[in-house]
């Protein structure tokens, strides 16, 4: 006899454990199916090696949304940020550019560099504060169908425009810039130091197929700052326990609200029923029936894998398969023996403790896009790393450090040979380019854990490994995010609903879109459209 | 005291100052175009580069000419003729035939078949598409873009007729508009072909004139543009009988036939600002014309930052035009040709009647992107992309009997140099273009006379174009619409009263279509018929 419940969500990831949570807190009957045996998706963390936790993937937060720690009171669930502080740079020239949380130090170390730079440094803070505010709102909103508007499609799009309109004219000068430039394009109108726009663009790229010189990466700028602007944290930091901690918080919070969770559950089908999602196949055969599914798992995968193209109109096939992954990043995860010694800046010092960037320059930067475009992996990759466990030694044995390393670009489809033979060259490349600016990095691994896009694609099920369920293009954006006319979490299917990053505000460690869908769904439930 | 005066007087004698003359003269103003050349036209000349050959230097086709300025200011009658020769575009291949898109769909289909089922089934719905989205677009070309602050209630309604024109679009062509709009045009080339060499051409559209490649995002807008324009995606070949100076000649004619005056090799050196107000220019020679308006047809760098005194502009103003992006990538390099070379790919018997269009050369998609990587690094593309017309083909007036002249739009050409000046790098640049064609006519170095070269520095030196830039500013997205040149000044007006913009760095953008020269001259007159009222 198969169970029954109100709701099923698919997947165990932090947005399918927010919708969930959301679901639960408002009465629903909720069913949490994570095919993995850990709960968190691409926020999880696992001991990859005895000892050594990493965060395999997301490993550092900052967008977690402050209404859903404050709603779901994840603190009371065991969540703690540990402040991440800063970000270093080391240079091809030997110097080193070292930004930190302290505002002061941060335009000393800058006008090392430039003095002009320092001053435009607070201008550009503030400038960042205002777009920030004006985009805020957008986050927590369901997209319009601009094709069908209803009254409230209107009226959020009025309300849209006249936000705009009453920004200052200079701010909204830079909205405009920041929603149609290149990083570097607009980080030039503030800044001269080309180390300071490599490292800042850097975070424009990220989870996309562009370089720091292609329009609509400084939009991706933004979507990064959000973070170090909103009120509940200032700043980027790791959640004690490594990343999966987060998830677990979330879990924990849903769980008490009345959901029931389980891992190891992978799903072979919806089940669709005169046009109506009415459960779930799970692979081992069982049947689960609800009366509404959400799936927090991509358009592809929902859509192509679990519904079937013969349950869908053409048009919206056409979309899903048209819709952009382009996963063009890879994880280098290290278990460490020691510390990594910078020849620009010797020893453990507090820089350390931050990210350390490998971003030296504009064109470096560049040049690692140039080689993604024609297929290979960046020979001099851009490189973000992180030691969680200099910040909180739980997550390895005493003395020794995990460091995770985020690299791009690593194109999902190689023009040479396949990403199985090509994995340890790509760990090499990593490996040899950090030895570049810590010559010991390479006596200190004793393990090593390499993802390639394949590898996040199969373990995490994120389609061609991109780490936002789909590129933060302008074309994939708001009300055409996943697909135009579909981007309010509604889907063709009655009674399935969409609650991932493939959804509007997109993806980070956020949580909107499972909050957005949730509120969306509730308010469906409640006019009896499900 | 001004030495002499006009009612208006438009600095600049490029395509664009002359239809705005046309209109205010039309309307019974008294408009004075000071061209600094010794020729009328800018960038829309023929001159003779080598004894017996001339050609249209620069620009060589319209976009094309609006129809309706066209006919309001009886360009037929000033002898104008276009040249409309039934290929659109020629793509070579450097291994295997030469792709032909007509302008005619049906015919072009035909060609499609030989090479793609596929992309001869979607061509015809590409070219419906953009038809139908053009159709929709087309209000924008004419229209002055909105105030971003106080919109007026024709403003607002001109922007809902078009919504309700956008709503009248069936979903398909409707999202298909909202999703180009950023888009990468190598996406767009991808979503609707297979073939690389059509890929590649639609791609073309979206870069020229830009310094970006096809993967740049944003660079499928000029597509929908170019859809606006007339109805197609792909530059149109549209020639102007005797060179693009033809079409300045008839624009010249028709301003002083409507009562215009129009002077050359006069130089402003600057326009004189009294309590924030454009009272007159001041020539090199020292002379000084007053006027009720200066319009001014140079682009919005050389505009605010030259011809006016820094001290009559507020600084966040100057701050937005500084930033105003308009650093060339694009050169010229016109051939004057002892007889027609052969292109592999392109046999007889038609063979001149398909290469009468425009030629393209840029076979892929990564041809077209590695091109522009030269040029993010400063250095001009060892395989250029170019945009080649023989306009003897259809116009043998131009050239000695059986002689021939070939003129080639080089991208990319930096105009900020890594290494070198483009004084020192000008020839050896000629010799990389010739040599890159010479690689699709293999007989082209034996067939040159002569080869006249000019770089960005020489577009800015020559013709005034700030960076060299054809276009006189990216035709980007940040600076597209109510946002060219600079968001709040997208209205023709600045922030001087009486000092009007009228040239390309306006809405709707570079080009031969006389769009921003007409828009402005409407603003104008609606404030000098206020002015008087008043």
């Amino acid at each position: 006899m198969a169970q029954k419940y109100n709701a099923i969500v698919i997947g165990g990831g932090h947005n399918g454990l927010v919708n969930a949570a959301y679901l639960a807190r408002a009465g629903k009957k909720v069913l949490v199916l994570e095919r993995r045996h850990v709960l968190g998706g691409a926020a999880v963390t696992e001991e990859v090696f005895p000892g050594f936790k990493f965060s395999v993937c997301s490993y550092v937060v900052s967008l977690l949304r402050p209404e859903i720690i404050r709603e779901l009171d994840l603190p009371r669930h065991g969540l703690e940020i540990l402040p991440l502080d800063g970000t270093f740079t080391p240079m091809l020239d030997g110097d080193y550019l070292w930004r930190v949380n302290d505002h002061a130090k941060t335009r000393r170390e800058i006008a090392r560099h430039s003095r002009l730079d320092a001053e435009a440094y607070d201008e550009y803070g503030k400038a960042m504060i205002e777009m920030g505010r004006f985009v805020k709102p957008i986050l927590g909103m369901t997209p319009p169908d601009p094709k069908s508007l209803n009254v409230k499609g209107l009226m959020d799009l009025v309300f849209l425009g006249r936000r705009f309109q009453q920004l200052p004219l200079e701010d909204k000068y830079n909205q405009v810039q920041l929603m149609t430039m290149s990083a570097v394009d607009f980080l030039d109108r503030w800044f001269e130091t080309d180390v300071l726009k490599a490292t800042m663009s850097a975070s424009g790229i990220i989870g996309t197929f562009l370089g720091i010189r292609s329009p609509g990466t400084a939009y991706v700028l933004l979507h990064h700052y959000m973070g170090e602007i909103d009120g509940a944290f200032r700043s980027w930091g790791f959640a004690r326990g490594g990343t999966g901690a987060i998830s677990n918080s979330i879990a924990d919070a849903a769980r008490e609200a009345g959901a029931e969770i389980r891992t190891r559950c992978p799903i072979a089908k919806i089940i669709v029923q005169k046009g109506r999602a009415v459960g779930v196949v799970l692979e081992n055969g069982d049947e689960i029936h609800a009366d509404v599914v959400s799936s927090s798992v991509d358009p592809r995968l929902t859509f192509m894998k679990m519904i079937g193209e013969e349950h869908l109109p053409n048009e919206f096939v056409e979309d899903i398969r048209r819709y952009k992954f382009r996963g063009s990043s890879g994880k280098v995860n290290l278990a460490l023996d020691g510390l990594p010694n910078f020849t620009c800046l010797p020893g453990a010092g507090p820089h350390l403790r931050g990210a350390v960037s490998i971003s030296p320059s504009i064109e470096y930067m560049e040049r690692a896009y140039d080689d993604a475009k024609y297929g290979r992996f960046s020979r001099h990759p851009y490189i973000d790393m992180v030691i969680p466990s200099l910040t909180d030694p739980s997550v390895a044995p005493p003395g020794k450090h995990v460091m995770s390393c985020f690299v791009q670009y690593a194109p999902y489809n190689l023009k040479e040979g396949t990403w199985d033979e090509r994995r340890e060259e790509f760990g090499d490349t990593v490996i040899n380019t950090i030895a570049e600016f810590a010559p010991n990095i390479s006596e200190l691994i004793l393990h090593r854990q390499v993802l390639t896009p394949l590898d996040i694609e199969r373990e995490f099920g994120l389609s061609e490994g991109n780490i936002f369920q789909g590129e933060l293009t302008l074309e994939q954006l708001f009300f055409l995010r996943p697909a135009p006319g579909w981007a309010q979490y509604r889907t063709p299917i009655r009674s399935l609903y969409m609650c991932g990053s493939a959804t509007h505000p997109g993806g980070g460690i956020m949580g909107a879109p499972g909050r957005n869908a949730a509120l969306r769904l509730l308010q469906d439930w409640k006019r009896g459209k499900v | 005291m001004a030495d002499a005066r006009a009612d208006v007087v438009i600095i600049g004698g490029g395509h664009n100052g002359l239809v705005a003359a046309c209109y205010l003269a039309r309307a019974g103003l008294k408009p004075l175009v000071l061209e600094r050349r010794e020729t009328v036209g800018g960038c829309a000349i023929t001159e003779e580069f080598y004894e017996g050959f001339r050609a249209s230097v620069l620009a060589h086709a319209t976009a094309p000419l609006l129809p309706h300025i066209y006919e309001d200011l009886e360009l037929a009658r000033h002898g104008l003729e276009f040249v409309k020769p039934p290929v659109r575009v020629l793509a070579l291949n450097a291994d295997g035939p030469a792709l032909a898109v007509y302008d005619d769909t049906a015919r072009t289909v035909r060609e499609l078949e030989k090479i793609s089922a596929h992309d001869a089934r979607a061509y015809a719905e590409f070219r419906e598409s953009f038809k139908t989205i053009g159709r929709v677009l087309a209000p924008l070309l004419t229209m002055t873009p909105p105030s971003v602050d106080k919109p007026t209630k024709r403003e607002l309604w001109n922007l809902s007729r078009l919504g309700l024109k956008f709503r009248g679009l069936n979903k398909r062509d409707a999202y298909r508009l909202l999703r180009y709009g950023p888009m990468a045009v190598a996406d767009l080339a991808a979503e609707w072909f297979e073939t690389e060499t059509l890929r590649a051409v639609v791609a073309a559209r979206g870069i020229y004139g830009a310094l970006a490649g096809p993967w740049s995002a944003g660079t499928s807008a000029p597509l929908l543009l170019q859809a606006a324009i007339d109805g197609h995606t792909l530059a149109p070949s549209s020639f102007v009988k005797g060179g693009a100076g033809a079409l300045s000649k008839a624009l010249a004619q028709a301003a002083v036939s409507f009562g215009a005056k129009v002077r050359t090799g006069v130089d402003v050196m600057s326009v004189r600002v009294v309590n924030g107000k454009a009272t007159a220019v001041v020539l090199t020679g020292g002379e000084e014309i007053g006027a009720r308006a200066v319009v001014s047809n140079a682009d919005p760098r050389r505009t605010f930052l030259k011809l006016v005194d820094p001290t009559d502009l507020d600084p966040n103003f100057l701050m937005k035009v500084r930033g105003y992006r308009s650093l060339g990538a694009a050169a010229k390099v016109n051939l004057a040709l002892d007889r027609l070379p052969s292109f592999g790919g392109v046999e007889a018997p038609d063979a001149n009647a398909r290469l009468a269009g425009r030629i393209h050369v840029g076979p892929s998609i990564d041809y077209l992107e590695r091109a522009f990587d030269d040029a993010k690094y400063g250095d001009y593309s060892k395989q250029p992309y170019m945009d080649i017309t023989i306009p003897t083909l259809t116009d043998p007036a131009l050239a000695p009997e059986g002689r021939h002249v070939m003129s080639i739009y080089v991208q990319f050409a930096p105009y900020n140099l890594k290494e070198g000046t483009w004084d020192e790098r000008r020839e050896e640049f000629g010799d990389a273009v010739v040599g890159a064609l010479a690689d699709y006519a293999p007989g082209l170095r034996e067939t040159i006379i002569h080869r006249q070269v000019i770089t960005p520095l020489d577009l800015e030196r020559d013709y005034n174009l700030t960076g060299g830039h054809v276009l006189h500013g990216e035709p980007s997205l940040d600076q597209f619409f109510t946002f060219r040149p600079v968001i709040g000044y997208a209205q023709y007006r600045t922030p001087i009263k009486g000092l009007y913009l009228c040239g390309a760095g306006t809405h709707p953008g570079g080009g031969l279509t006389g769009a921003p020269g007409a828009n402005a001259s409407r603003e104008i007159l609606k404030d000098l018929k206020a002015g008087r009222r008043s």
